[in-house]
């Protein structure tokens, strides 16, 4: 399946949000602006939904028209035909289309199973909105069918419907748990400022140093000490 | 509206295709995957952490409900998500520049792409087809794609070094001490905001500062 990439996973969700208006806002606006108020970095409920990388929302309103110049085709045949005749060159214009719904766009990559991925959303999503706990149905609440949504088995199978496959999914980065990320990330920090700190001195200092360092840092402990999910300061 | 999350882009471009060339572009794209050499040019550009295409065919868009109204399009899209350090500029820039056929292969099928070279006309077709991010989330806003690489290598390193080195002398154990951070030098580096990550992460910090205080 080209949405793996070894253990990383790639999950594109579209989820058709109704169309209509409350309060003379449309659905589409609700959900855009409760996504644009979601806080960020490690107060953001994706730091909660276990190995996350990276994530986002956004809207997707509708298409776009291709009016700048271009030319998509090797030879294209239109650029012959539309010389002599001006109904063959506008006809050679591209076509308009429009979306018929506007879609909540959630895309992920995450570490290991889906299944597994999204109850840890459907249990772990929660976040502080001026006062108020929210849940991931806060987001989804005007989308297409999620009044059926109830449990995380239910969740589970909504997301599905919305899914779609990658057709490429490129990994530059590494296919670790993000628990072992976050602690690479952790042990590299510590141990340039142990290097910068060290140098110059008596072998018998750094040795003891570093034995201290190991018994701080814990290399192979990965639940701590260690980066948080989301963490914005070193 | 926010792109950017800490080093992090967010960067999402839908563009349309010809129905009948969807095919085409996944053989592609299938062709890319089962000769990795093809993927080499990405993995020079080491400044993405992961990136995918999405083709949706035109009567794919998920329906999930009679009373939905049915999508009635001229064209399939394909979708681009990537997950990038540096400047909108830096990245686009550097596709053209490292890997200009491979994009072009990728992109080719879609309607009026207009090449990756010349550089301005690429810019503009980007642009014209982005869509913003509303919320973008990465677990390590202070690490760039390459400390998440070079920190695997800091973990492993270290821990092999530490099983090896226990029982050895002072002057031994800062022989092979020495060796490692030879071995390490291009991995090393300290990951911070100093002193601020870049005038956009700031400009999106600030905001958001702002919607918390309630001030908006």
């Amino acid at each position: 399946m080209a949405s793996k990439s070894g253990n990383a996973t790639a999950l594109t969700v579209l989820s058709p949000i109704v169309n209509g208006i409350v309060d003379g806002k449309s659905f589409a606006d609700i959900t855009r602006e409760r996504s644009l108020r979601i806080p960020i970095h490690e107060k953001s409920p994706l730091a909660k939904v276990p190995n996350t990388y990276l994530a986002r929302l956004f809207i997707l309103d509708n298409v776009f028209y291709e009016s700048l110049p271009g030319s998509d085709s090797v030879f294209n045949f239109s650029e012959i035909t539309s010389i002599l005749s001006d109904s063959a060159r506008k006809k050679a214009l591209p076509r308009k289309d429009q979306l018929k719904s506007k879609y909540l766009v959630f895309s992920s990559n995450f570490y290991g199973d889906l299944d597994e991925y999204l109850t840890g959303m459907w249990e772990k999503w929660s976040y502080d909105d001026n006062g108020q706990q929210r849940d991931v149905r806060y987001i989804w609440e005007h989308c297409v069918a999620f009044e059926g949504v109830s449990d995380a088995t239910s969740f589970i199978r909504y997301i599905k419907r919305c899914q779609l496959d990658a057709t490429l999914f490129f990994n530059g980065s590494t296919d670790d748990s993000l628990q072992e990320q976050l602690k690479a990330l952790y042990l590299k920090q510590e141990f340039s400022k142990f290097a910068a700190a060290h140098q110059g001195k008596s072998a018998a200092d750094v040795q003891q140093a570093f034995k201290a360092f190991i018994a701080r840092v814990q290399p192979e402990n990965l639940s701590q000490p260690s980066w948080q999910p989301g963490q914005s300061t070193p | 509206m926010s792109n950017i999350a800490g080093k992090a882009y967010a960067m999402n471009v839908i563009t349309p295709m010809r129905w009948y060339k969807v095919w085409l572009n996944r053989l592609i794209f299938w062709a890319a995957l089962k000769a990795p050499n093809v993927l080499n040019g990405l993995l020079t550009l080491s400044l993405i952490h992961y990136a995918r295409w999405v083709i949706i065919p035109r009567d794919k868009f998920p329906r999930l409900d009679p009373s939905q109204p049915k999508e009635e399009l001229e064209y399939s899209y394909m979708m681009f998500f990537s997950n990038f350090n540096g400047s909108w500029a830096q990245y686009v820039d550097s596709f053209t520049f490292a890997i200009p056929s491979g994009l072009d292969l990728f992109w080719k099928m879609n309607v009026r792409y207009p090449k990756s070279v010349p550089l301005t006309p690429f810019h503009d077709y980007i642009q014209h087809n982005q869509i913003d991010t509303s919320h973008y989330y990465t677990a390590y806003p202070m690490a760039a794609s390459n400390d998440v690489k070079s920190a695997k290598n800091v973990k492993k390193a270290l821990i092999d070094f530490n099983a090896a080195s226990s029982n050895k002398s002072p002057d031994e154990f800062l022989e092979d001490y020495n060796k490692l951070l030879n071995q390490l030098q291009h991995d090393f580096g300290e990951m911070r905001p100093t002193p601020i990550v870049s005038l956009a992460a700031q400009a999106v910090k600030e905001r958001y500062m702002e919607t918390q205080a309630g001030n908006r």
